[in-house]
């Protein structure tokens, strides 16, 4: 398979498992009181490295999925995603996209912006979810949770690449540096 | 922005755009289809997730009866490993002793409900903390119906189910902003109406009786229950107690707080009620 391909299947696979894993594991919400929601991290993380196919595919599913595990209309979480991995997507070549502070940020801000814009969205469709000053609180501690993530969930992508990826072919590199080709009259 | 004119990138936020419109503007019925079809892609997560539990859990039993199996002289022979044998059979014994207490408490309160209940194990939960549903492993293949009253093990009010997909369903939580019903106060029998808090809270516990008539007596401690009235609930389900009272901004009508008995967020095994 293709590095490209790999990928793409890799972002899936993490969406998915993270989706499940916010609806079926209890102790976050034990814990914390709420329940961290990491995908925008994740959107974030894709904008950041993949293209834009990726990260259109990655909203799309991410957001369907979480739509179907929850009383959301469905397709509502699809909008709020999609604009922030497209963003990151947008504007990745004018921002130091390595470095760890900058991912922090970009995590923060999206962590904060997704739940935003879906309680705005709600309440555009008519939905009256439940809401309050705590769930400030929530959404705060949740922005920085998704700026811890954006970075951790970047060094796994590398390790998987790494993992199952075949390491790229250069013809024209030579394979012994060391090598010199001597010139002489005969 | 250069580069949100490239021909692929405008696919990309086409596609998009067009799902998100196609869904919002889709018929209810097939919205809700489609949902489920969408949310049944998450059971063999689940039943593997199950699995492995069980699995876990009937190798730690297994663990414990080859411990059992032991002569005690040897247990007794091998000084700190004995030690730490010892401590993880009190250990074991702690859990067992626990679930034997939990699981007769729940036959216990079988016997004293009323009604025709059926067991089902919570699978999952609403990943928005601004819904509170739960989902339970039962569906309709199990006779699992929509508006079935579920309650605690203990027969304490936890909510409804509010979908039903094949294999499992949702289990929508008193609490939750769709989730209101007729409730009165078990003493003086002032009715009134359960509401989600006007404020999002980490304590799910907590829901307002509302409507109750200015000249109710309203006391700290006082125990809600269901009334029966609309038919969503059968009468005398606990509810909770109440915290605190108060007259409405408008003073048409009294207000209090209600603590829920059912910890909501500690749910593993719920009862839904089939014939009531």
């Amino acid at each position: 398979m293709t590095g490209r391909v790999n990928k793409t299947l890799g972002l899936v696979i993490g969406a998915y498992l993270l989706v499940f894993l916010q609806s079926h594991l209890q102790w976050p919400r034990l814990w914390l009181g709420f329940q961290p929601d990491l995908t925008p991290a994740l959107l974030v993380c894709a904008g950041l490295t993949l293209g834009a196919g990726q990260v259109s595919t990655a909203a799309m599913l991410t957001g369907l999925w979480l739509d179907s595990m929850s009383a959301n209309p469905l397709g509502l979480s699809v909008l709020p995603l999609f604009i922030a991995g497209w963003a990151v997507f947008s504007f990745r070549e004018f921002i130091l996209r390595d470095q760890l502070v900058v991912q922090f940020y970009l995590g923060t801000t999206a962590g904060a912006a997704v739940p935003l814009l879906q309680v705005w969205l709600l309440q555009l469709v008519g939905s009256s979810p439940l809401l309050g000053w705590q769930m400030g609180v929530w959404c705060l501690v949740n922005a920085l949770l998704c700026g811890v993530a954006v970075p951790v969930f970047g060094r796994l992508a590398k390790l998987l690449d790494r993992w199952f990826s075949h390491p790229l072919h250069d013809p024209n590199r030579w394979p012994n540096e060391n090598r010199q080709i001597v010139r002489g009259k005969n | 922005m250069k580069r949100f004119f490239y021909r692929s990138q405008q696919t990309a936020v086409g596609a998009v755009l067009l799902t998100v419109f196609l869904l919002l503007v889709m018929p209810e019925g097939v919205r809700a289809r489609l949902k489920s079809a969408i949310g049944g892609l998450f059971l063999p997560a689940v039943s593997i997730s199950t699995t492995g539990q069980a699995a876990f859990e009937s190798l730690g039993q297994l663990g414990v009866s080859d411990r059992d199996s032991y002569p005690a002289n040897q247990a007794h022979s091998s000084g700190p490993r004995a030690v730490s044998s010892i401590t993880e059979l009190q250990l074991e014994n702690d859990r067992l002793a626990g679930e034997n207490k939990r699981l007769r408490e729940a036959v216990e309160w079988g016997q004293r409900i009323p009604w025709e209940t059926r067991f089902a194990r919570v699978v999952g939960r609403d990943p928005f903390n601004w819904w509170r549903r739960i989902k339970i492993n039962l569906g309709g293949n199990k006779g699992i119906r929509l508006n079935q009253p579920v309650i605690s093990v203990r027969g304490e009010l936890l909510g409804r189910i509010s979908e039903v997909g094949p294999l499992t369903s949702w289990v929508l939580l008193v609490g939750d902003p769709n989730c209101r019903f007729s409730a009165l106060l078990k003493e003086s029998r002032s009715q009134g109406g359960i509401v989600s808090p006007r404020q999002y809270s980490t304590d799910p516990r907590v829901v307002e009786l509302t409507y109750l008539p200015n000249d109710a007596e309203v006391n700290p401690g006082q125990s809600v229950v269901t009334s029966g009235m609309g038919g969503a609930f059968p009468k005398e389900i606990p509810v909770g107690q109440v915290v605190d009272s108060w007259v409405s901004k408008n003073g048409l009508y009294t207000e209090a707080r209600v603590k829920l008995y059912a910890n909501l967020n500690q749910l593993e095994i719920v009862r839904v009620l089939t014939t009531y």
